[in-house]
């Protein structure tokens, strides 16, 4: 039976795997299952790390009903056109006993089978990933109208906000999609399928309320801050913390990647905040000012010049042509710097969407 | 006997019954399969539609249906236009054959929207051997100006490699003339009912289209006005041009050549340069 997505073009992949014990340990630690896929992502460790704390599989929803969560994940991956979020979620809900059926059903919204809280939180997954943050605030609306509280109003957004991350993690270097794929149809993945329901479900936990934690000082400080008490605070801010202190980029072209996403998505705001860590990076206003309105200035160096274009590309993109270009950086930068770019870009475009749903931005 | 003829009536009608069953749920399958490939035909289509409007339009235009006036709602956006001409088009017609025209003509299109493609630009129409196209309209773009500049110079090189080609194809070299202008405007899916496109109307729109013919007047390939100039990145390398009357605006407009853009030395390569001067 052909899928949505079939039809989306997808490159070779731009990357060779990098088998890491731990990272796999880790991986299968928290998931209960193996994760081939991590090994793109070795060499890049807060990356590898942050595309398994933030799955929102695992133990960071409180509130929101994780089969909804499951169906936003899909239904924002076929939206994006990530062909490995997409099978990867497909072959999860199929490993969890949803029949091909309903994953069709679900995603041909039909909304008679669909209870109308999941539906309207399906629609918002869509339209976030069409619109973005300018349509954010109708989009609270319809989810406040359909009664969601704004806890779980708050857990929808980091879940599409999530997604957003991941499909860009995976969409820019292309990783292989046919395994995931084929998965749902090879004879002995059927036999298995009871085991692998069992393991999922064991692995499958709500989140736990966490102790309050002092704001923290880098972009988004007060996004996370709207997540107090709650795992997701915790996850988000380790990520970011570990993102910023990795040596692949420097700290600068990070926050200038930030700030370029922020100010492509139309939310100045959140690049005025950026902007606050660049000048504590030595950056004057002067030359941040001209990097956000001609993505240049004489200040820069090559690999931020470079990285700043190409962070805008992954606003809205095309996954192919978005590969396309992704592949022309290699020739530019080393493997680990270049995975560190596409994770940065991903982790920029899923907190500048999150910050538009949660944060009351004047 | 009558039992065995009973065993057999049941036997038969135990077989017809599972026949028709299995018929139908192939036929249950079939028309599953066809419904998901509807599905995938109609998923690609809406997003080979979202190049052509704006997301939220394309969604409110599945979700309402075309003959709702839900493609009516337009807005007031701030974008950049550009006009495309073909210079000596209508000599050219008269020279070449119909199918060699033709060839030419597509070869053209192709390398301009091609260009305006890699620059985040949207083709709006193609006006006899002139091209319409938008910077801004679609989807928000704050590097619209610096876009369409930058799609305007990759024009101008696409077109010198072009009649390299047609040069040893023995055919007479191409010229263009692009004018672009940024202001305010109205977006929205116009037309008639049968027929709607997404566009961008407005003052600029007009005024890229007079400043495209004054690239003739002076002689040069790409103009930009005074507003989009103002907006543009220092790099990039433009000369003022007389002011001009043109149609329909009262006042004379003032333009300005683009020749090209210096590519700014980075911190690396200025340490490197004068590394390399201290040496010699």
């Amino acid at each position: 039976m052909p899928r949505v997505l079939d039809h989306v073009a997808w490159e070779a992949c731009l990357v060779e795997p990098h088998p890491d014990q731990g990272l796999e340990a880790y991986a299968r630690r928290k998931t209960g299952i193996p994760l081939p896929s991590i090994r793109y992502f070795a060499p890049v460790p807060w990356l590898a790390r942050a595309l398994v704390d933030l799955h929102p599989e695992y133990g960071l929803l409180m509130y929101l009903d994780q089969n909804v969560a499951d169906l936003l994940t899909l239904v924002v991956s076929q939206e994006n056109s990530c062909r490995f979020c997409y099978a990867a979620q497909r072959a999860l809900l199929w490993g969890l006993g949803m029949s091909e059926d309903r994953i069709q059903r679900v995603q041909q919204e039909l909304s008679a089978s669909l209870a109308p809280r999941t539906a309207a939180a399906i629609a918002f997954g869509r339209s976030q990933s069409r619109t973005g943050p300018a349509g954010a605030w109708d989009a609270r609306q319809a989810l406040c109208r359909a009664g969601f509280s704004g806890e779980e109003i708050k857990e929808i957004a980091f879940t599409t906000a999530a997604t957003d991350f991941l499909n860009r993690a995976c969409t820019i270097p292309a990783i292989p999609v046919r395994p995931l794929e084929r998965m749902p149809g090879q004879l002995r993945m059927r036999l298995l399928r009871p085991l692998i329901k069992r393991i999922l479900e064991r692995h499958r936990f709500r989140g736990q309320a966490m102790p309050p934690e002092p704001t923290p000082s880098y972009p988004y400080g007060r996004l996370i801050e709207k997540y107090v008490g709650s795992p997701i605070a915790v996850a988000l801010g380790r990520t970011i913390e570990e993102m910023l202190a990795s040596s692949h980029l420097t700290p600068r072209c990070k926050l200038l990647m930030f700030a370029i996403i922020a100010r492509g998505l139309g939310s100045e705001v959140d690049a005025l905040d950026i902007g606050e860590a660049l000048e504590r990076e030595g950056l004057n206003e002067l030359t941040f000012t001209r990097v956000l309105t001609h993505l240049e200035a004489p200040e820069l160096d090559d690999i931020e010049r470079l990285l700043l274009r190409f962070a805008r590309e992954t606003i809205w993109y095309d996954p192919a042509a978005l590969q396309r270009r992704a592949r022309t950086l290699l020739d530019r930068l080393s493997v680990p710097q270049f995975l560190e770019a596409a994770g940065v870009a991903a982790l920029a475009n899923g907190l500048c969407r999150m910050a538009a749903m949660v944060m009351d931005h004047p | 006997m009558i039992e065995a003829v009973e065993t057999a009536t049941g036997f038969i009608l135990f077989a017809v019954l599972a026949v028709a069953l299995y018929h139908q749920w192939r036929r249950g399958k079939s028309l599953q399969a066809q419904l998901a490939a509807a599905e995938a035909a109609l998923e690609q289509l809406q997003r080979a539609c979202s190049r052509l409007a704006p997301a939220g339009v394309v969604q409110r235009l599945v979700a309402d249906g075309i003959q709702s006036n839900a493609g009516l709602v337009a807005e007031r956006k701030v974008a950049t236009a550009m006009f495309v001409d073909l210079v000596g088009f209508s000599a050219m017609s008269e020279r070449l054959d119909p199918e060699l025209l033709l060839r030419v003509i597509n070869g053209y299109y192709q390398r301009m929207s091609d260009a305006i493609d890699e620059h985040r630009g949207q083709v709006g129409s193609f006006v006899g051997d002139g091209i319409v196209a938008y910077f801004g309209a679609i989807q928000p773009n704050p590097w619209e100006c610096d876009d369409a500049v930058r799609a305007a110079l990759a024009m101008r090189a696409a077109i010198r490699e072009y009649n390299v080609e047609l040069e040893h194809e023995g055919l007479p070299p191409i010229s263009i003339g692009i004018g672009i202008d940024r202001g305010p405007g109205l977006a929205g899916l116009l037309g008639s009912y049968e027929r709607r496109e997404y566009t961008f109307i407005g003052r600029a729109v007009n005024l890229a289209a007079r400043i495209q013919t004054l690239t003739r007047i002076h002689q040069v390939d790409i103009l930009v006005s005074e507003a989009l100039r103002a907006a543009l990145a220092p790099e990039f390398i433009v000369a003022p041009m007389p002011a001009e009357a043109v149609k329909g605006f009262a006042e004379s407009v003032v333009t300005y050549a683009v020749r090209g853009v210096q590519p700014i030395l980075s911190r690396l390569t200025r340490a490197e340069e004068r590394d390399n001067v201290e040496h010699t």
